[in-house]
């Protein structure tokens, strides 16, 4: 019999976590995964992660799956790959399909890290080739280095929309609109900006009429919709794409844990149909725990500290721990996890609307209808300042837990206090050194060096650069607005790219000083 | 469940709409029409509609529509999509090609 | 045709791939890497439609590419339903639109 202290379903940043963390006390564990390559979604993603340090906050994903596979093999998890689990049971045996056969695992204790499932919906022409998950672009373009299309349209405005429509650009894509049936841009503030400053125009309030095409989608037909989500007569767009991305949720892959005889709760806050468990993982049945997405939909980050939790109590489950030790364990893991539940994109926050900071300041509407902070509205937030000399210009607008700016300024000039949901602060009489560090490690693309006026009528503006070519010193272009409009002549005067930056390039614009405060991309002409 | 399971219950005339020829589960091809009608035929929980209609029986298993029925059912139903009973999980939970699902004996000959 | 490979990325870099192979698609010479999903091989050589559904004959293509939605399956070297965006690319593989379960078009079957 293959028999195994824990047995953990899916290799993803929880299933992982989770392995580390219990053979590190001496279990015997072995993870199933039905993929070619381990790591879950984390290979997909680019971007640099949101958090503090002890989040890998600023590492990109796929960095941080590398580490974890490390990890793993370093305290002698067995990772077992194209190994697709097709039955639990209740007695914690685990029925493997493995190349041509089907193999009987017996665990002493089960994981299941199976992730999530994206969430579809339908319009006419939804079958057409050209009409694919956002995921599925994210695994041609990150992982097999494939186009997903010329040009797409990307439908979500939740994190994944965002971060995958920013993805599509830097592989070369064109995505002609972002759309979403709800009022609200969905994900997280700084995601939007920084997709909607390269020009990408979003429909809020929009969603997809009809996708066109005999063979393979040609075009695409959005309209708007009412409060009930009923098309508006009259409003239809329509855009030639090639590419129709899909973005619009996940969704819980508990199938197993259902036919496990846990008991399950369909439960929208966290996403669909998941099992009933306590706030470390321990379902219905003694000795097997769940972590990740798949007890509810959250960040990575989230998942990985979910996967520590259920870890730890796996090996007390089975004695590898004494109680006292997991207790002590399980709380440092609450409050890493807890400083990621703060702020407006808290699940204890899902689906209301807010209207201030936690500083009392009013939220960007147009950050919320239509991508990026307005001209007018963005004084208001402490991150902008005005200075003599380059300073740090902080458009961070809402309370997300993230907080490496902070500890990137070597000066001091940059504060964000205990509360790492805080809007970062410029430190009254500190000194700028015009280093970079602060825009190379904002996960936000948020943070600009502004010097307002050079003394000749111009100002420069050094901003975070991720796409390619990457324009020469002395390149001439147009300075483009929050809004991705073009607003001023600008010229490349420097273009910076450090180690420590991690691939993203500096690119300092010089453009007429009345535009210092408005220019915040460059696009060469 | 019991509740929703009263067959007494009138949920009215099937009535036709717009885009009751939207297909909804991709590898059977069934639409959603075809859906909200079997619920008018009488089958009021996914295990009943998915051996009526084969939606979420194909080879994908459900994976891309099975949200997507549960949501049709329950607004044919009048009732929310979180009381539906999700239809039942069983091995095995992929497809898998019967030649290989078979194979299990021999393995666990070669491993006693 | 548009470029449809990544030649550098960003972040990423030049994405390492294996050798260079040939296999067909309905009977015609494409290139691809070995090891690459066959998915990819095809979208990089501009191809989208994998199959034609079986009830309404339906063009169908890559939607998820990661094995779940099983949209993207093919005639491959004889056996039908085989997915395509998880399963890799080797020299010399006869790769057929699928109709319905056969790789014959429906009027010839």
């Amino acid at each position: 019999m293959n028999r195994y202290d824990l047995i953990i379903v899916g290799a993803g940043p929880s299933g992982l976590s989770a392995a580390i963390e219990a053979a590190k006390r001496g279990m015997k564990v072995v993870v199933f995964d039905e993929n070619e390559k381990p790591g879950g979604q984390l290979f997909k993603q680019i971007h640099k992660f949101f958090g503090s340090k002890e989040h890998r906050a600023k590492v990109r994903g796929f960095v941080i799956g590398q580490q974890l596979l490390d990890e793993a093999d370093e305290v002698g998890v067995e990772v077992v790959l194209n190994a697709t689990v097709i039955g639990l049971y209740q007695d914690k045996e685990v029925v493997v399909k493995i190349g041509d056969e089907v193999i009987h695992y017996k665990g002493d204790s089960i994981i299941i890290a199976t992730g999530a499932a994206e969430n579809m919906v339908t319009f006419p022409g939804w079958t057409l080739p050209g009409v694919i998950g956002a995921g599925a672009a994210q695994t041609m373009m990150n992982l097999h280095g494939v186009k997903p299309g010329q040009r797409v349209l990307m439908l979500g405005s939740g994190n994944v929309g965002l971060v995958v429509s920013f993805q599509l650009m830097q592989c070369g894509c064109e995505v002609v609109a972002l759309v979403d049936a709800a009022p609200r841009v969905g994900g997280y503030g700084v995601h939007a900006a920084k997709v909607a400053r390269t020009g990408v125009p979003f429909y809020l309030s929009h969603t997809i009429v009809k996708a066109e095409g005999d063979n393979k989608v040609t075009g695409v037909t959005i309209a708007q919709v009412d409060s009930s989500f009923k098309f508006i007569p009259g409003t239809e767009k329509h855009f030639e794409v090639d590419t129709i991305c899909l973005a619009v949720g996940l969704s819980p892959m508990s199938q197993l844990l259902k036919m496990a005889g846990c008991e399950m709760e369909d439960n929208p806050k966290r996403g669909g149909q998941v099992p009933i468990c306590d706030e470390y993982g321990r379902t219905s049945i003694a000795g097997i725990f769940v972590a990740g997405d798949v007890s509810g939909i959250e960040e990575a980050s989230s998942a990985m500290i979910e996967g520590r939790m259920a870890g730890v109590v796996a090996a007390e489950y089975l004695g590898y721990v004494r109680a006292e030790e997991m207790e002590a364990e399980l709380s440092v893991l609450d409050n890493a996890l807890d400083g990621l539940r703060q702020g407006m994109f808290a699940p204890k926050n899902r689906g209301k609307e807010i209207a201030k900071t936690e500083e009392g300041i009013d939220i960007s509407k147009n950050l919320l209808l239509h991508g990026f902070v307005g001209d007018d509205e963005i004084e208001r937030f402490p991150g902008v300042t005005h200075k003599v000399g380059v300073h740090p210009v902080m458009e961070c607008t809402q309370n997300i837990p993230c907080n490496p700016c902070q500890d990137a300024c070597k000066k001091g000039c940059i504060s964000i206090g205990a509360n790492i949901t805080s809007l970062p602060i410029v430190v009254d009489n500190s000194q700028c050194i015009n280093c970079g560090m602060c825009v190379a490690s904002c996960s936000g693309q948020a943070i600009f060096l502004v010097d307002e006026d050079c003394g000749d009528g111009t100002a420069t503006v050094t901003l975070p650069y991720e796409f390619l070519p990457l324009p020469e010193v002395g390149a001439k272009g147009k300075g483009l607005g929050r809004n991705g409009q073009i607003v001023c002549d600008a010229q490349v005067v420097s273009v910076k790219s450090a180690k420590a930056f991690d691939k993203t390039n500096l690119l300092t614009i010089r453009v007429p000083k009345e535009y210092a405060m408005k220019a915040r991309f460059f696009k060469a002409v | 469940m019991n509740s929703i399971n009263d067959r007494s219950r009138d949920i009215g005339e099937f009535k036709s709409m717009p885009d009751d020829d939207m297909l909804i589960c991709r590898c059977e091809e069934i639409t959603k029409g075809e859906i909200r009608k079997a619920v008018h035929d009488g089958m009021w929980t996914l295990t009943e509609i998915r051996r009526y209609l084969r939606t979420g029986m194909g080879l994908c298993q459900g994976q891309t529509c099975s949200k997507l029925v549960k949501g049709i059912v329950a607004r044919e139903l009048g009732i929310s999509p979180a009381e539906l009973e999700p239809a039942t999980s069983r091995v095995p939970m992929r497809p898998i090609e019967m030649k290989v699902f078979a194979n299990e004996a021999e393995k666990l000959k070669e491993a006693n | 045709m548009p470029v449809t490979r990544i030649k550098e990325h960003p972040i990423l870099g030049v994405q390492e791939k294996g050798n260079r192979i040939r296999f067909t698609f309905d009977g015609k010479e494409v290139e691809g890497y070995e090891g690459e999903p066959i998915a990819a091989a095809l979208k990089a050589a501009g191809l989208m439609v994998h199959r034609y559904t079986k009830k309404e004959h339906k063009p169908r293509g890559i939607f998820c590419a990661i094995g779940r939605c099983t949209d993207c399956v093919m005639v491959v070297d004889g056996i039908p339903n085989v997915r395509t965006c998880i399963t890799p690319l080797k020299s010399g593989m006869d790769v057929r639109t699928q109709y319905g379960v056969s790789d014959k078009p429906f009027d010839k079957q």
